[in-house]
């Protein structure tokens, strides 16, 4: 009993610990700094607890990013209102046509944080996993337990939401300081 | 052959690596002959790598680390509290076993535990009367209580054996009455062997 321990012991450090700062970044944006620290505990302690059932051909990455989502659903989300984004929208995918500005610039950091944490927490999740995490679709959908199909719409209307809020927060950081009322929530 | 509205329609699959090999050469046939989509492919990379700098520029607190791998993986390798607890309790246990209070205690829970244990059955068995108390002074030095007490009625029978006569209304006289002691008597009665006693229903002075 004590030989699987450390074996188990052995796993976990070299195929989970090293996604803790992966694990923490998405926390941080899903529930903010405070409790950022909490919700990666959870998923870790998680983690450990199930790991006999993690299968190593498999992404870690991904599973670790599984438990934190059901974690942070649990925990966190459930006590929260969200208006749920509408099913019939979930696998529309429009064109790029009407964003593309020459507006973004690497000093943009605050406004795209804040336009971030606006975002439909689905959304979000969606696009940190595709452009932070670089997971593939097929793991997004796994991780999000979603079709492929909704993963496509959530970035699509994700990433055009976002650029749309930077480019708000931008401008009215001097001349206009409110915000378009487009997109209001968090989670 | 791909034009801009198909090319606008996959960008987000095309940038994200997504799109089958054919595909994505079709693609990139469309892209390198137009001007306006390839700037949008640059746009969405650099709102994609934008969001990339701004969420990985933070890590956790090192506090953060030592603490996940202390509830994980170095639970099982610091040593356990529960262990010289458990030593505590069982020394304390053991060493209180001395105590002659304790003991006899757990003399009478031993001597309970046995009778339930026990399968009794009925008996006849013949043998001499002797104190319990002054043959344990003889053999062992043990401090017999007989001056206070009185003497106390055991059964021993031809084989050597000493048998506890079990308290009861008929084992009164041959428990207490001393000038008994030292006769050979009979007793009908049921036989408790792994606790050596015996229950008297009656007997005989031989």
């Amino acid at each position: 009993m004590l030989l699987g321990w450390t074996r188990q012991s052995k796993r976990f450090e070299r195929d989970a610990l090293p996604h803790l700062p992966a694990v923490y970044r998405m926390a941080r944006q899903l529930v903010g700094a405070e409790a950022a620290d909490d919700l990666v505990q959870e998923t870790f302690l998680r983690a450990w607890k199930y790991f006999d059932t993690f299968d190593s051909a498999t992404n870690c990455r991904a599973w670790l990013f599984r438990i934190l989502r059901n974690v942070w659903i649990s925990r966190w989300r459930k006590s929260r209102l969200e208006l749920p984004i509408p099913e019939t929208e979930e696998e529309q995918i429009e064109p790029y046509y009407d964003w593309e500005d020459e507006f973004l610039r690497d000093e943009m950091s605050a406004e795209t944080e804040r336009a971030l944490s606006e975002l439909p927490a689905d959304y979000r999740l969606a696009i940190l996993l595709a452009d932070v995490e670089d997971l593939t679709y097929e793991e997004i959908a796994r991780v999000t337990e979603c079709p492929i199909g909704t993963v496509m719409s959530r970035l699509n209307r994700g990433r055009k939401m976002l650029a749309r809020l930077i480019r708000t927060y931008a401008e009215s950081k001097g001349c206009n300081p409110q915000p378009e009322d487009f997109v209001r929530r968090r989670s | 052959m791909m034009d801009c509205k198909d090319i606008r329609e996959i960008l987000d699959l095309y940038v994200d690596g997504e799109l089958s090999p054919e595909a994505t050469v079709q693609a990139e046939t469309h892209l390198a002959e137009c001007v306006p989509c390839r700037s949008a492919v640059a746009r969405l990379n650099r709102l994609r790598q934008i969001v990339k700098t701004t969420v990985g520029q933070y890590q956790p607190m090192p506090q953060l680390v030592d603490r996940v791998r202390q509830s994980t993986i170095s639970r099982w390798r610091r040593p356990r509290t529960w262990v010289p607890v458990a030593a505590t309790v069982l020394l304390i246990a053991v060493m209180s076993l001395f105590a002659p209070q304790i003991r006899g205690a757990v003399a009478n829970g031993l001597e309970v535990a046995a009778f339930h244990l026990d399968d009794s059955r009925a008996t006849v068995m013949e043998g001499k009367l002797l104190c319990r108390d002054c043959l344990l002074k003889e053999e062992y030095g043990y401090h017999a209580m007989c001056p206070t007490r009185g003497h106390h009625g055991s059964l021993q029978t031809r084989d050597g054996k000493i048998w506890h006569i079990l308290d009861g209304e008929a084992s009164e006289e041959l428990i207490h009455n001393s000038k008994l002691l030292g006769r050979t008597v009979r007793i009908h009665g049921r036989c408790f062997r792994r606790a050596s006693s015996i229950e008297v229903d009656s007997y005989e002075v031989l």
